[in-house]
Protein backbone atom coordinates (compact mmCIF):
# COMPACT_ATOMS: atom_id res chain seq x y z
CA UNK A 1 0.00 0.00 0.00
CA UNK A 2 2.69 2.45 0.97
CA UNK A 3 4.88 1.52 -1.98
CA UNK A 4 2.66 2.94 -4.69
CA UNK A 5 4.67 4.94 -7.18
CA UNK A 6 1.96 5.63 -9.76
CA UNK A 7 1.46 9.26 -10.65
CA UNK A 8 -1.69 10.52 -9.03
CA UNK A 9 -3.91 12.71 -11.19
CA UNK A 10 -3.58 16.36 -10.29
CA UNK A 11 -6.48 18.43 -9.04
CA UNK A 12 -7.96 20.57 -11.79
CA UNK A 13 -9.32 23.19 -9.42
CA UNK A 14 -8.08 24.63 -6.14
CA UNK A 15 -10.54 25.58 -3.44
CA UNK A 16 -8.00 27.82 -1.70
CA UNK A 17 -6.62 29.63 -4.69
CA UNK A 18 -6.40 33.11 -3.15
CA UNK A 19 -4.63 31.77 -0.05
CA UNK A 20 -2.35 29.60 -2.13
CA UNK A 21 -1.42 32.57 -4.29
CA UNK A 22 -0.37 34.52 -1.19
CA UNK A 23 1.72 31.55 -0.04
CA UNK A 24 3.36 31.22 -3.45
CA UNK A 25 4.26 34.90 -3.44
CA UNK A 26 5.75 34.66 0.06
CA UNK A 27 7.86 31.71 -1.04
CA UNK A 28 9.14 33.45 -4.16
CA UNK A 29 9.86 36.59 -2.11
CA UNK A 30 11.83 34.58 0.44
CA UNK A 31 9.43 35.61 3.19
CA UNK A 32 7.52 32.36 3.79
CA UNK A 33 7.26 30.68 7.18
CA UNK A 34 8.34 27.02 7.56
CA UNK A 35 4.68 26.08 7.77
CA UNK A 36 3.92 27.84 4.48
CA UNK A 37 6.89 26.15 2.82
CA UNK A 38 5.78 22.71 3.98
CA UNK A 39 2.19 23.27 2.88
CA UNK A 40 3.38 24.44 -0.50
CA UNK A 41 5.69 21.46 -0.94
CA UNK A 42 2.88 18.99 -0.25
CA UNK A 43 0.24 20.88 -2.18
CA UNK A 44 2.09 21.83 -5.36
CA UNK A 45 2.58 18.20 -6.33
CA UNK A 46 -1.12 17.55 -6.54
CA UNK A 47 -2.72 20.82 -7.62
CA UNK A 48 -2.48 21.89 -11.26
CA UNK A 49 -3.86 25.45 -10.77
CA UNK A 50 -1.20 26.07 -8.09
CA UNK A 51 1.56 24.77 -10.37
CA UNK A 52 0.35 27.20 -13.04
CA UNK A 53 0.16 30.08 -10.56
CA UNK A 54 3.65 29.32 -9.32
CA UNK A 55 5.09 29.46 -12.84
CA UNK A 56 3.25 32.68 -13.66
CA UNK A 57 4.29 34.45 -10.45
CA UNK A 58 7.89 33.33 -10.89
CA UNK A 59 7.92 34.44 -14.49
CA UNK A 60 6.52 37.91 -13.67
CA UNK A 61 9.04 38.37 -10.87
CA UNK A 62 11.88 37.36 -13.16
CA UNK A 63 10.63 39.71 -15.89
CA UNK A 64 10.56 42.61 -13.41
CA UNK A 65 14.04 41.77 -12.16
CA UNK A 66 15.66 40.99 -15.46
CA UNK A 67 13.81 42.73 -18.27
CA UNK A 68 12.75 46.12 -16.94
CA UNK A 69 15.43 48.70 -17.64
CA UNK A 70 17.28 49.95 -14.57
CA UNK A 71 17.88 53.66 -14.95
CA UNK A 72 21.30 54.89 -13.89
CA UNK A 73 21.90 58.17 -12.12
CA UNK A 74 23.43 60.80 -14.43
CA UNK A 75 27.06 61.58 -13.55
CA UNK A 76 26.24 65.28 -13.16
CA UNK A 77 23.85 64.54 -10.30
CA UNK A 78 26.45 62.57 -8.36
CA UNK A 79 28.94 65.38 -9.00
CA UNK A 80 26.45 68.04 -7.89
CA UNK A 81 25.81 66.16 -4.65
CA UNK A 82 29.53 65.89 -3.93
CA UNK A 83 30.01 69.59 -4.66
CA UNK A 84 27.15 70.52 -2.37
CA UNK A 85 28.28 68.52 0.65
CA UNK A 86 31.89 69.69 0.44
CA UNK A 87 30.92 73.37 0.23
CA UNK B 1 13.64 73.72 8.04
CA UNK B 2 13.12 70.08 7.22
CA UNK B 3 12.58 67.88 10.21
CA UNK B 4 13.01 64.15 10.07
CA UNK B 5 11.86 62.84 13.43
CA UNK B 6 11.12 59.44 11.95
CA UNK B 7 14.78 59.00 11.21
CA UNK B 8 16.16 60.66 14.31
CA UNK B 9 14.06 58.56 16.65
CA UNK B 10 15.24 55.24 15.28
CA UNK B 11 18.86 55.27 16.22
CA UNK B 12 21.21 56.80 18.70
CA UNK B 13 23.04 59.82 17.35
CA UNK B 14 26.51 59.06 16.07
CA UNK B 15 29.29 61.48 16.91
CA UNK B 16 31.06 61.54 13.57
CA UNK B 17 33.91 63.94 12.86
CA UNK B 18 33.65 65.86 9.57
CA UNK B 19 36.09 63.48 7.97
CA UNK B 20 34.12 60.47 9.15
CA UNK B 21 30.94 62.01 7.76
CA UNK B 22 32.44 62.16 4.27
CA UNK B 23 33.81 58.66 4.65
CA UNK B 24 30.46 57.20 5.68
CA UNK B 25 28.70 59.16 2.96
CA UNK B 26 31.00 57.95 0.20
CA UNK B 27 31.38 54.40 1.42
CA UNK B 28 27.85 53.63 2.59
CA UNK B 29 25.56 55.99 0.67
CA UNK B 30 27.03 56.72 -2.74
CA UNK B 31 27.18 53.08 -3.93
CA UNK B 32 23.36 53.05 -3.90
CA UNK B 33 22.92 56.08 -6.12
CA UNK B 34 21.83 54.13 -9.22
CA UNK B 35 19.22 52.15 -7.29
CA UNK B 36 18.04 55.39 -5.70
CA UNK B 37 17.76 57.06 -9.08
CA UNK B 38 15.89 54.13 -10.55
CA UNK B 39 13.45 54.22 -7.62
CA UNK B 40 13.04 58.00 -7.98
CA UNK B 41 12.43 57.70 -11.70
CA UNK B 42 9.86 54.93 -11.29
CA UNK B 43 8.05 57.00 -8.65
CA UNK B 44 8.04 60.34 -10.45
CA UNK B 45 8.13 59.04 -14.05
CA UNK B 46 10.14 62.10 -14.96
CA UNK B 47 13.89 62.48 -15.35
CA UNK B 48 14.10 66.03 -14.00
CA UNK B 49 12.00 65.19 -10.98
CA UNK B 50 14.07 62.06 -10.39
CA UNK B 51 17.28 64.15 -10.54
CA UNK B 52 15.90 66.61 -7.99
CA UNK B 53 14.53 63.90 -5.75
CA UNK B 54 17.82 62.00 -5.63
CA UNK B 55 19.77 65.16 -4.99
CA UNK B 56 17.42 66.29 -2.21
CA UNK B 57 17.51 62.85 -0.64
CA UNK B 58 21.30 62.67 -0.58
CA UNK B 59 21.61 66.14 0.86
CA UNK B 60 19.10 65.26 3.58
CA UNK B 61 21.01 62.05 4.24
CA UNK B 62 24.19 64.06 4.71
CA UNK B 63 22.48 66.57 6.96
CA UNK B 64 21.06 63.80 9.15
CA UNK B 65 24.06 61.49 8.91
CA UNK B 66 24.50 61.50 12.69
CA UNK B 67 21.33 59.42 12.95
CA UNK B 68 22.76 56.74 10.68
CA UNK B 69 24.56 53.93 12.44
CA UNK B 70 27.42 52.40 10.44
CA UNK B 71 26.96 48.75 9.61
CA UNK B 72 23.16 49.04 9.54
CA UNK B 73 21.22 48.89 6.30
CA UNK B 74 22.20 52.09 4.47
CA UNK B 75 20.19 51.27 1.37
CA UNK B 76 16.94 50.83 3.30
CA UNK B 77 17.69 54.00 5.29
CA UNK B 78 18.20 56.00 2.09
CA UNK B 79 15.14 54.53 0.40
CA UNK B 80 13.08 55.55 3.40
CA UNK B 81 14.25 59.15 3.15
CA UNK B 82 13.59 59.16 -0.59
CA UNK B 83 10.11 57.75 -0.14
CA UNK B 84 9.29 60.38 2.51
CA UNK B 85 10.67 63.19 0.35
CA UNK B 86 8.58 61.96 -2.54
CA UNK B 87 5.41 61.93 -0.48
CA UNK B 88 6.07 65.29 1.16
CA UNK B 89 7.56 67.29 -1.69
CA UNK B 90 6.93 65.66 -5.04
CA UNK B 91 3.70 63.78 -5.00
CA UNK B 92 1.64 66.93 -5.20
CA UNK B 93 3.35 68.12 -8.34
CA UNK B 94 3.87 64.68 -9.85
CA UNK B 95 2.99 64.49 -13.52
CA UNK B 96 1.12 61.26 -13.01
CA UNK B 97 -2.18 61.44 -14.89
CA UNK B 98 -5.55 60.98 -13.17
CA UNK B 99 -4.41 59.58 -9.87
CA UNK B 100 -6.40 56.60 -8.69
CA UNK B 101 -7.25 56.77 -5.04
CA UNK B 102 -5.37 53.96 -3.34
CA UNK B 103 -8.13 53.31 -0.84
CA UNK B 104 -10.65 52.85 -3.64
CA UNK B 105 -8.50 50.30 -5.36
CA UNK B 106 -7.77 48.51 -2.12
CA UNK B 107 -11.45 48.34 -1.24
CA UNK B 108 -12.37 47.02 -4.65
CA UNK B 109 -9.82 44.26 -4.45
CA UNK B 110 -10.74 43.42 -0.86
CA UNK B 111 -14.40 43.13 -1.59
CA UNK B 112 -14.10 40.79 -4.49
CA UNK B 113 -12.13 37.71 -3.57
CA UNK B 114 -13.63 35.80 -6.49
CA UNK B 115 -12.19 38.21 -8.99
CA UNK B 116 -8.77 37.77 -7.38
CA UNK B 117 -8.82 34.06 -7.97
CA UNK B 118 -10.38 34.20 -11.37
CA UNK B 119 -7.98 36.52 -13.11
CA UNK B 120 -4.89 34.77 -11.82
CA UNK B 121 -5.37 31.81 -14.10
CA UNK B 122 -6.03 33.35 -17.47
CA UNK B 123 -2.70 35.04 -17.98
CA UNK B 124 -0.24 32.44 -19.18
CA UNK B 125 3.38 32.48 -18.10
CA UNK B 126 4.46 31.91 -21.70
CA UNK B 127 2.76 35.20 -22.58
CA UNK B 128 4.83 37.04 -19.99
CA UNK B 129 7.97 35.27 -21.15
CA UNK B 130 7.34 36.60 -24.66
CA UNK B 131 7.05 40.21 -23.51
CA UNK B 132 9.93 42.64 -23.75
CA UNK B 133 11.10 44.84 -20.89
CA UNK B 134 9.35 47.98 -22.13
CA UNK B 135 6.02 46.20 -22.18
CA UNK B 136 6.45 44.96 -18.62
CA UNK B 137 7.63 48.45 -17.58
CA UNK B 138 4.53 50.04 -19.16
CA UNK B 139 2.28 47.74 -17.16
CA UNK B 140 4.20 48.56 -13.99
CA UNK B 141 4.12 52.30 -14.69
CA UNK B 142 0.37 52.23 -15.15
CA UNK B 143 -0.23 51.10 -11.54
CA UNK B 144 -1.16 53.62 -8.84
CA UNK B 145 2.00 54.78 -7.12
CA UNK B 146 1.48 52.90 -3.82
CA UNK B 147 1.16 49.61 -5.65
CA UNK B 148 4.01 50.42 -7.98
CA UNK B 149 6.19 51.20 -4.99
CA UNK B 150 5.85 47.80 -3.31
CA UNK B 151 6.59 45.98 -6.53
CA UNK B 152 9.69 48.08 -7.17
CA UNK B 153 10.96 47.55 -3.64
CA UNK B 154 10.30 43.82 -3.60
CA UNK B 155 10.82 42.58 -7.13
CA UNK B 156 13.26 45.08 -8.59
CA UNK B 157 15.29 46.04 -5.52
CA UNK B 158 14.96 42.77 -3.63
CA UNK B 159 14.11 44.21 -0.21
CA UNK B 160 12.70 41.79 2.37
CA UNK B 161 9.21 42.26 3.81
CA UNK B 162 10.80 43.50 7.01
CA UNK B 163 12.89 46.12 5.22
CA UNK B 164 9.89 47.21 3.18
CA UNK B 165 7.85 47.62 6.36
CA UNK B 166 10.52 49.98 7.69
CA UNK B 167 10.90 51.92 4.46
CA UNK B 168 7.15 52.40 4.10
CA UNK B 169 6.28 52.72 7.81
CA UNK B 170 3.60 50.05 7.59
CA UNK B 171 3.21 46.65 9.30
CA UNK B 172 4.56 43.52 7.57
CA UNK B 173 1.02 42.19 7.14
CA UNK B 174 0.14 45.31 5.17
CA UNK B 175 3.26 44.90 3.04
CA UNK B 176 2.16 41.38 2.12
CA UNK B 177 -1.42 42.29 1.34
CA UNK B 178 -0.45 45.41 -0.61
CA UNK B 179 2.00 43.36 -2.66
CA UNK B 180 -0.65 40.75 -3.31
CA UNK B 181 -3.09 43.37 -4.60
CA UNK B 182 -0.38 45.16 -6.55
CA UNK B 183 0.48 41.93 -8.33
CA UNK B 184 -3.13 41.19 -9.14
CA UNK B 185 -3.43 44.64 -10.67
CA UNK B 186 -0.19 44.13 -12.56
CA UNK B 187 -1.45 40.84 -13.97
CA UNK B 188 -4.62 42.61 -15.14
CA UNK B 189 -2.48 45.21 -16.88
CA UNK B 190 -0.20 42.60 -18.43
CA UNK B 191 -3.21 40.70 -19.65
CA UNK B 192 -4.81 43.81 -21.15
CA UNK B 193 -1.54 44.63 -22.79
CA UNK B 194 -1.05 41.12 -24.12
CA UNK B 195 -4.57 41.12 -25.55
CA UNK B 196 -4.02 44.47 -27.25
CA UNK B 197 -0.79 43.22 -28.79
CA UNK B 198 -2.34 39.98 -29.96
CA UNK B 199 -0.19 37.80 -27.70
CA UNK B 200 -3.18 35.67 -26.71
CA UNK B 201 -4.55 34.92 -30.12
CA UNK B 202 -3.98 31.17 -29.74
CA UNK B 203 -5.60 30.98 -26.32
CA UNK B 204 -9.21 30.65 -27.43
Amino acid sequence: MEGRQTTTPKKESCDQQAKCLKRIQSILDGGATDEEKQYFKDHIEVCQPCIDMYHLEKCIKEALQGKVEKKCCPEKIAAAIQAEITK
Amino acid sequence: MTTMPEIMSDTQLQGYTDEQKYQVFNKEFMPHIDSMYNFAFRLTMDEDDANDLVQDTYLKAFRFISSFEQGTNAKAWLFRILKNSFINDYRKKSKEPAKVDYQDVETTYNSDEAAETEHTTDLRFETVQDMIGDEVASALNSLPVDFRTVIILCDIEGFTYEEMAKILDIPIGTVRSRLHRARNLLKDKLKEYAASMGYNKNDE
